[in-house]
């Protein structure tokens, strides 16, 4: 999968699960904020990215995605 | 107006209840069926009682692992009996073994059968009584084989933890020790079934000014501002609370609370997506007065060394567990055995769309051949078990599902798997503050892990009412 096609993906889905506006994800936009991530419905997006792609973000990398971008890059880095 | 409603009675449930109400709280049970308990109901045929789920109790003696919290839930004046100082017996693949209550007693008891495994028995029941939350992340059948070069031992050890599913490539170190360590601690049995233990909770939870209702079956959550406000039961009544627990599956909980803004479909979808354990076939006999006398202990029967992968596939029985009833009168006449064994849905995937006594003749076969095999296994313990036979009844995954609301029949809740604690292992927290979860689904299967979470549960309301 090219990046594009994870950022098309991606965005699309996260806007449909946190019933949010998909124009609201950019790429330095911070995840937290625009998700409006507790500590509940993090494990959510953790969920979403695993189901999705494969892709299990360890609780020692989560502090490191702090913006969407940072997000495609983890997912295009760890994808089987 | 209450402050708490808790929607389901099972273990966790009713526990819940005795904690908040005598704290003072004016709490409200809400059963959806006639009959209280979840699993740990009790049903009656021919005038005997039969038990859904509870067989035995590890860690009541003082000191350890359930012993206080039985104590404050007001459950240690139960008539309890120790069981056997061997409390659980191994037959696999013809060869018998004991385990022996007490943390030296079971590594020196199977050193005696294992002589060249004396220190890795040591290591393992110093692991089993210093596990960590971290253990959440450690697959339990590879430390197993880590700690036994032995396979038939570790096929002995992990024998008894037919009360959890036994996934290799998945359980959890925490949730296998757990399903493990108490009951080497000290086990014991009830003197009675399980709906001693039920009404013991409800009589507490009424004492203290709480409410139990049965048939009143929660259809809808309403939320207000952020706060679920009101549950709207199945006859139309409605009742509000402050806070709300909820003691039913969290994939069911996810049915009620489609008219909540504060869900989004992510919490949703993960809750209704998780994977479920497998379910249990389960033979409840009654056995002829005077045929067999009392046994204070458990049999686990396996035809060959492979406890971890016989559930894989269902066909034919390939291991059970016997359990034998207490005798209330005091005498040493047996007269009931239990005979269980894991059953995967896909066995009566078939009949999903009938109901209980309605299954048809296909059904009534495939359970005909599942008591077979199971008393075929029991014999190798009991000779002569299928002349003692007075009464047989039998439940499958779908008679779980169909009295306890179990999606897809699961005997042991959500699974864990070591590979996703943070998405297998679940917060008792939603998305809504007032809103909380207990029960088996969360963290731990079993009267030990439920009691545990109800704690957890109960923990959150007491701390943000001393705000």
């Amino acid at each position: 999968m090219t990046r594009e096609e994870i950022i098309a993906e991606i965005n699309a889905e996260l806007a449909e699960e946190f019933e949010i506006d998909e124009t609201a994800i950019t790429p330095d936009a911070p995840i937290y904020q625009t998700l409006e991530l507790d500590s509940l419905s993090l494990v959510d997006l953790i969920g979403i990215v695993q189901t999705k792609y494969g892709v299990l973000i360890s609780k020692a990398e989560l502090p490191t995605i702090k913006t969407f971008a940072q997000l495609y890059d983890y997912i295009e880095q760890h994808q089987k | 107006m209450h402050d708490v409603l808790i929607i389901g009675s099972g273990l966790g449930g009713l526990e819940c209840g005795v904690l908040l109400a005598r704290q003072g709280l004016r709490t409200l049970v809400l059963e959806g069926s006639h009959q209280l308990g979840g699993c740990m109901q009790s049903f009656r045929r021919g005038g005997l009682h039969y038990d859904t789920g509870l067989h035995y109790v590890g860690g009541l003696a003082p000191g350890q692992a359930m012993h206080k919290a039985f104590e404050q839930l007001g459950l240690l004046t139960l008539p309890w009996q120790q069981m056997d100082e061997d409390f659980d017996h191994v037959i696999i693949a013809g060869r018998h073994f004991a385990f022996h209550q007490g943390y030296e007693a079971f590594a020196e008891g199977l050193a005696k059968d294992f002589p060249h495994q004396r220190e890795a028995l040591q290591s393992y029941v110093h692991r089993l009584q210093n596990i960590t939350d971290a253990d959440m992340d450690v697959c339990a059948y590879d430390y197993l084989h880590q700690v036994f070069s032995d396979e038939l031992l570790l096929n002995v050890v992990s024998a008894a933890a037919m009360k959890t599913e036994l996934r290799r490539e998945s359980l959890p170190l925490f949730n296998f020790a757990h399903t493990c360590s108490s009951y080497i601690e000290s086990s014991w049995r009830l003197r009675g079934d399980g709906n001693l233990l039920v009404n013991k909770l409800v009589s507490i939870i009424r004492e203290a000014g709480g409410e139990v209702r049965t048939n009143s079956k929660v259809l809808r959550l309403t939320e207000t501002d952020g706060r679920i406000t009101k549950a709207t039961c199945a006859d139309g009544t409605s009742y509000e609370a402050g806070y709300f627990i909820s003691d039913i599956h969290p994939a069911v909980l996810c049915q009620l609370l489609e008219d909540c803004p504060s869900v989004r479909k992510a919490f949703r979808r993960r809750m209704m997506a998780a994977e479920n354990t497998c379910g249990m076939f389960t033979v409840q006999l009654s056995i002829k007065p005077g045929a067999l006398r009392y046994f204070a202990h458990n049999v686990f029967v396996y035809d060959k060394p492979n406890v971890w992968t016989m559930a894989e596939k269902n066909d034919p029985v390939k291991g059970v567990m016997i359990s034998a009833r207490a005798p209330e009168d005091g005498t040493d006449t047996l007269l009931q055995i239990d005979l269980l064994t894991p059953m995967l849905w896909d066995e009566c995937k078939a009949w999903e769309d009938t109901k209980v006594g309605c299954r048809g003749n296909g059904y009534k076969e495939l359970c005909k051949k599942k008591v077979e095999q199971c008393i075929t296994l029991a014999e190798q313990y009991i000779p002569g078990l299928h002349n003692m036979v007075e009464q047989c009844y039998t439940s499958t995954p779908l008679t779980y599902r169909d009295y306890l609301g179990s999606p897809k029949g699961s005997a042991f809740g959500m699974r864990k798997d070591c590979r996703t604690p943070m998405l297998s292992f679940h917060s008792v927290g939603t998305p809504l503050p007032n809103l909380l979860l207990t029960g088996q689904n969360l963290i731990l299967p079993g009267i030990e892990g439920v009691t545990m979470t109800a704690f957890e549960t109960c923990r959150k309301i007491t701390q943000d009412y001393a705000r």
